[in-house]
């Protein structure tokens, strides 16, 4: 019991769980306008490591942030083009995505660092730690809020933003409309296609994000495919919260918490293999009993990918 | 005549593609200041320069292309197994178990060794195909979870219960595979193994099956047109459970071969650093999907990693060239880029002046 009353397993869910809560949210964009999008890991790992290209051309940690957002959007571009205006098939060009960033940024590790495995430069600053004023001074639940790197609140920020966004505004309908029915949008006037290319830049920004998140918010450093499986985690939450921010915001919480329980297992004579099997058996188990609104398939169906 | 003109239609697409990847290449290899002929001469070398690279690249062909036929049966159909890593890795582990704890001749052993590699495989599959028809658990994420739990698994057995205890080197993998259950060198001191046969004769089969019998047609017509099958009387759930059991028999039977061809134990991660997995999963799309072109494609993507380690031992170009080729092929292949352009722009041209 007070192994759950540990204000640090609550605080280190949150780190852990931005970067997969940044690009769910981005998945549930693309995936309200119809478009699953597969390419998450790819486009984090993109993210990650263009956050660390650009605090080493800029040495500065904003301009960084922007560096890797406007990198990955380059690739969101070209991934939306690809499957809007070529009209490819979603899942198979997201696959491609991740395969081509684990490419390009292991080749580019060797290209511009000269380094192999993972990179890592003492010098370079990575995302500042935030103390809230007031709000660090409660007892329990300021230690939990308090002292994270920006994005940790901008994820939790975007959650409640992207619902308004959706649910409480004109482009928000529209936005949903397009994916719902795509034909019957357009009859109305809706610039679908615009829509699905506005979705995925967004997508783009916030997978920059958690990517940044990733190799600059706890390490400054990048190594190999460090996204490790993230993305996957993110389309599962993209598709545990049906792809509603909110929904999509507490799935990822759900994986984060379990992530973190479990590493905190592992001091308890529990083999290490189970404890980091726990979140995706217990992700596996939400699917199960979360299950019945099928808006992902719905989406999909819109796009004719995978059946 | 238009059957001719489809298949240099088809022949094209990989081949521009190809072009297309080594150009690229060729840029990456100029930005980190490399020689391009060079370079791509110590690739070929690498990969075909003599009779044991050769055979090399054909030992690292033989997992990619099982699994990718395996991916390519579940692509036809209509379902995106991407649980390739896990049911590989089950059944590597699962033929080593098998080899190791069954008494019995080494034929015998070597025999169930590759049954209960492919079943693993085909199982863990199977499982996931299940959840969808009985659940509506979407497949692409459930086979995805479940690499995760059957990587973690493997990893648990080898370095708990099953560890091996007797080497002063505390590694994470099993006894060593009595050599009587050896899978057999196709020659004499050269890495490919008669795993390569498998691979060619299941490639065979499956070309047969697609193109020949009923349930290959079924197969088809449910990835071609769901409602369309539906309406014609195909039992979707039944058709998914066996597509998807041989879809992870055969990444299954990659790992068995895997594991009593070269290893001949189940080294943790062994499985999983070299890429099988996913490389066996863009064989299939670079192909289309079709099985002897899956072999092509497995055979080109294996001498594109065999070729870039050739370039890494002689050359200052980093081995990360062949991913790089590799992604770009892959992207230009799935997005059918110079083809859909072309057409793109003519029903553009047809229907002047409409917005979509």
């Amino acid at each position: 019991m007070d192994l759950l009353l540990d204000p640090t397993l609550y605080s280190s869910m949150l780190r852990a769980v931005t970067p997969i809560l940044l690009a769910a949210l981005g998945g549930a964009l693309c995936a309200r306008v119809g478009l699953f999008n597969v390419g998450l890991e790819g486009l984090i790992l993109i993210g990650a490591f263009s956050g660390i290209v650009g605090n080493h051309l800029t040495g500065n940690i904003w301009l960084a942030l922007l560096f890797a957002m406007l990198c990955v959007m380059l690739f969101s571009l070209m991934f939306a083009f690809i499957t809007i205006h070529l009209k490819a098939n979603v899942i198979v060009v997201g696959v491609a995505i991740n395969f081509l960033a684990m490419g390009l940024t292991t080749f580019s590790l060797r290209a511009i660092f000269n380094v192999k495995g993972s990179y890592r430069d003492t010098n370079m600053v990575g995302l500042p730690r935030w103390d809230i004023p007031l709000v660090q001074d409660i007892p329990w639940l300021g230690k939990i809020i308090s002292g994270h790197s920006p994005l940790v609140y901008l994820g939790l920020l975007m959650v409640g933003v992207l619902y308004v966004y959706m649910f409480r505004t004109v482009s928000g309908f529209r936005l949903r409309a397009a994916g719902e029915n795509p034909i019957a949008s357009r009859s109305l006037g809706i610039r679908v296609t615009r829509y699905q290319y506005g979705a995925m830049l967004a997508c783009g920004a916030l997978c920059g994000l958690a990517g940044a998140q990733l190799s600059l918010g706890q390490l400054t450093m990048f190594s190999e495919g460090m996204s490790s499986g993230r993305g996957f985690i993110a389309l599962v939450a993209t598709m545990l919260g049906q792809a509603n921010p909110l929904g999509v915001g507490a799935s990822s919480l759900l994986f984060g918490f379990t992530s973190s329980l479990g590493s905190r297992l592992q001091g308890m004579a529990l083999p290490t293999q189970f404890t980091s099997m726990l979140p995706f058996v217990v992700t596996l188990l939400a699917m199960f009993f979360f299950r019945n609104k099928n808006q992902m398939a719905d989406a999909r169906r819109s796009n004719e990918s995978s059946r | 005549m238009p059957k001719l003109s489809q298949t240099l239609q088809s022949l094209l697409q990989p081949l521009l593609a190809i072009v297309v990847g080594l150009a690229v290449g060729a840029i990456a290899i100029l930005i980190v200041g490399g020689s391009v002929m060079e370079t791509y001469a110590e690739m070929w070398n690498g990969a075909f320069g003599s009779f044991y690279f050769f055979t090399n690249t054909l030992a690292r062909a033989t997992p990619i292309i099982l699994i990718g036929l395996g991916v390519a049966l579940a692509f036809r159909a209509g379902f995106f197994n991407l649980g390739a890593e896990g049911q590989l890795i089950l059944g590597g582990l699962s033929a080593a178990m098998t080899a190791l704890y069954v008494p019995g001749p080494g034929w015998l052993k070597l025999l169930l060794a590759i049954i209960a590699g492919i079943v693993a495989g085909g199982i863990w599959s199977a499982f996931a195909g299940w959840l969808d028809t009985r659940f509506r658990m979407n497949l692409l994420i459930t086979t995805l979870l479940l690499n995760y739990i059957a990587v973690f698994f493997a990893s648990y057995m080898v370095s708990h219960p099953f560890m091996d205890r007797t080497g002063s080197a505390a590694m994470a993998q099993t006894l060593m595979i009595d050599n009587a259950a050896w899978l057999p060198k196709l020659f004499q001191g050269m890495s490919v193994h008669a795993g390569f046969l498998f691979a060619a004769i299941s490639t065979i089969l499956l070309f047969l099956y697609m193109r020949y019998t009923v349930s290959g047609y079924e197969v088809r017509m449910l990835g071609g047109n769901p409602l369309f099958a539906a309406y014609g009387g195909v039992n979707r759930g039944r058709l998914m459970l066996i597509s998807m059991f041989v879809s992870g028999g055969l990444a299954g039977l990659a790992g068995a071969g895997e594991v009593l061809g070269t290893q001949y134990r189940f080294i943790d991660g062994s499985l999983a650093a070299p890429g099988y997995a996913w490389s066996g999963i863009m064989a299939t799309l670079l192909a289309s999907s079709h099985p002897i072109g899956t072999l092509l494609a497995a055979l080109l993507l294996a001498a594109l990693q065999t070729g870039g380690m050739g370039v890494e031992r002689n050359t200052d170009v980093p081995l990360e060239i062949s991913s790089l080729i590799q992604a770009v092929l892959i992207l230009f292949v799935s997005a059918r880029i110079s083809y859909s352009f072309i057409k793109n722009r003519k029903k553009a041209r047809a229907a002047d002046g409409s917005s979509s």
